[in-house]
């Protein structure tokens, strides 16, 4: 299978933090988590993926063979969720949903349509005419992967985004993301620091310390392998 | 049920002290202001059935308006390129926009009176622009005064708006121009309403500049701040005062417009537009 993302010697630095060098390959497909502490890099290395520093890393991304910096982030197809979800707030769900498909051209009954199937797939139909003020956490965040997964992303990355839910919408939102990535087919990279999280999502986990991507391991053999010092640490408390 | 028991509270020295210069300072404004309606009101409707005074009326809001709107169109790309873009000399340009705004409005006046009294301003007057003595000079005036303010009001709502959702907007499609009509201006509303309001109330009320630059001829380039200062000039300080009168009404209709626009927007409340 081909790698939907190469990482080769990224190195960025970002006021006074520094990461990498990094390298990493994720392959077509995959669910891919990014584990670490508070601070370690992990926001910065999906934003960096996501194109927000472009021409400010050094080292080589390609997305599907194609080298980063000749595609600019609004050509990625890539989605983006925070884990405040960073939806418009003077915009209501539908409106949130709608924006990608509007700024692509897409005639007014093919968004109605596609906004639709999404907001049913994901249970919030009910809030469709309302902001984001007047919503849950949880479906802050299905809004937030809504807009995101209207447009088709072939990456989908999301940072840390179940962390501000209760468990049991948690737990939901864990079914969800399956299913999305068993209708969508997109590779997802997403931020965490919870290690189950980590490991009931994911088929391979990268552990990310200061700035650095320590190791990649199975995803059931997180708590098997041998590690250094400081990544023994983070795993054993 | 049982009856609240009323507690006591007395004021320490210090918000004693606070509470009586506040007290002071606003029965001077307020003795300040009446004393100017007072005097003003009687003569008001003399006032306003004559050509002169309507005419000054017409001319401030027909120069305020125009200067206000020249305001807008500049100040918000000059925002957005000094909080958006890294431009080059932005460190320059940031000094000299502050500076302007500390200038006394005489000084400024004057600068744009040199300005305009040079090649320069003999160019514009052959290509059919006149500035100095004529109405347009006064919109320029007005322009120079407040820019510097409108530029930093809406500096500072730009920094204070989170930049990360244009990158969003961004990355689900939207240009550069698109990220700034459908996200950050919509965000920016009440400070741009801000903006417009205190513009436009502040051009209306531009004297020393346009002193220097256009000076005050009656009927000709008579603004309401000219039109006192002429009357109080000419000994008809009855005039003056129902001049100042108008523009005090004027004000507080700017002020009321302002508070009415400024309401928090729907989306900020629980239910929002649906009541829900």
């Amino acid at each position: 299978m081909r790698n939907a993302i190469e990482i080769n010697n990224l190195e960025i630095k970002r006021g006074g933090f520094e990461l990498g060098p990094i390298n990493l390959n994720v392959e077509e497909g995959e669910i891919f988590a990014i584990l670490g502490r508070t601070g370690s890099g992990k926001t910065v290395l999906l934003e960096t993926l996501a194109g927000f520093y472009q021409d400010q890393y050094d080292g080589d991304i390609k997305l599907f063979g194609e080298d980063a910096q000749e595609i600019p982030p609004h050509t990625r197809n890539m989605g983006f969720v925070y884990q405040d979800s960073g939806l418009f707030p003077h915009m209501t769900v539908e409106q949130n949903i709608a924006y990608g498909l509007k700024m692509h051209n897409v005639p007014a009954a093919e968004i109605e349509e596609k906004i639709a199937y999404i907001t049913d797939l994901l249970s919030i139909t009910k809030i469709r005419k309302q902001y984001p003020a007047t919503i849950s956490g949880g479906e802050r965040q299905r809004t937030a992967l809504a807009r995101s997964l209207v447009l088709n992303p072939k990456i989908l990355l999301l940072d840390e985004p179940f962390s501000a839910l209760d468990p049991a919408t948690r737990q939901k939102m864990y079914t969800e993301i399956n299913s999305i990535h068993d209708n969508f087919g997109c590779t997802i990279v997403f931020v965490t620091h919870d290690f189950s999280e980590a490991q009931k999502l994911a088929g391979r986990i990268g552990i990310m310390l200061h700035g650095q991507l320590k190791t990649v391991v199975d995803a059931d053999k997180l708590f098997e392998n041998t590690y250094d010092e400081d990544v023994e640490m983070f795993l054993r408390g | 049920m049982k009856n609240k028991k009323k507690i006591n509270r007395k004021p320490d020295t210090f918000s004693l002290i606070s509470i009586i210069i506040t007290l002071l300072v606003i029965v001077f404004i307020s003795s300040a202001i009446i004393s100017v309606v007072a005097g003003g009101v009687a003569y008001l409707p003399e006032a306003l059935t004559s050509r002169e005074t309507w005419f000054s009326i017409k001319l401030s809001l027909k120069t305020a308006t125009i200067s206000t709107t020249l305001c807008v169109l500049t100040a918000i790309p000059v925002a957005y390129a000094l909080t958006r873009t890294e431009m080059p000399l932005k460190k320059l340009s940031e000094i000299i926009i502050e500076l302007m705004m500390c200038l006394p409005y005489l000084v400024l006046g004057l600068c744009l009176l040199i300005l305009f009294s040079s090649p320069f301003g003999d160019f514009l007057r052959d290509i059919g622009f006149k500035v100095v003595f004529t109405v347009n000079g006064i919109i320029i005036a007005q322009y120079f005064v407040n820019l510097p303010f409108a530029i930093r009001m809406i500096r500072t709502a730009f920094m204070q708006m989170d930049e990360r959702l244009e990158v969003i907007a961004g990355m689900l499609g939207a240009s550069k121009w698109k990220q700034m009509t459908t996200i950050l201006l919509p965000l920016a509303r009440n400070s741009i309403i801000s903006m417009i309001i205190l513009t436009w109330s502040r051009a209306i009320g531009e004297f020393g500049a346009t002193l220097m630059l256009v000076g005050i001829t009656r009927m000709r380039t008579e603004t309401l701040p000219g039109s006192i200062y002429l009357s109080i000039s000419t000994g008809d300080t009855k005039r003056a005062m129902a001049s100042a009168t108008i523009m005090l009404v004027i004000s507080v209709a700017a002020l009321i417009i302002s508070n009415k626009l400024n309401e928090p927007p729907k989306y900020y409340r629980i239910g929002g537009e649906d009541g829900k």
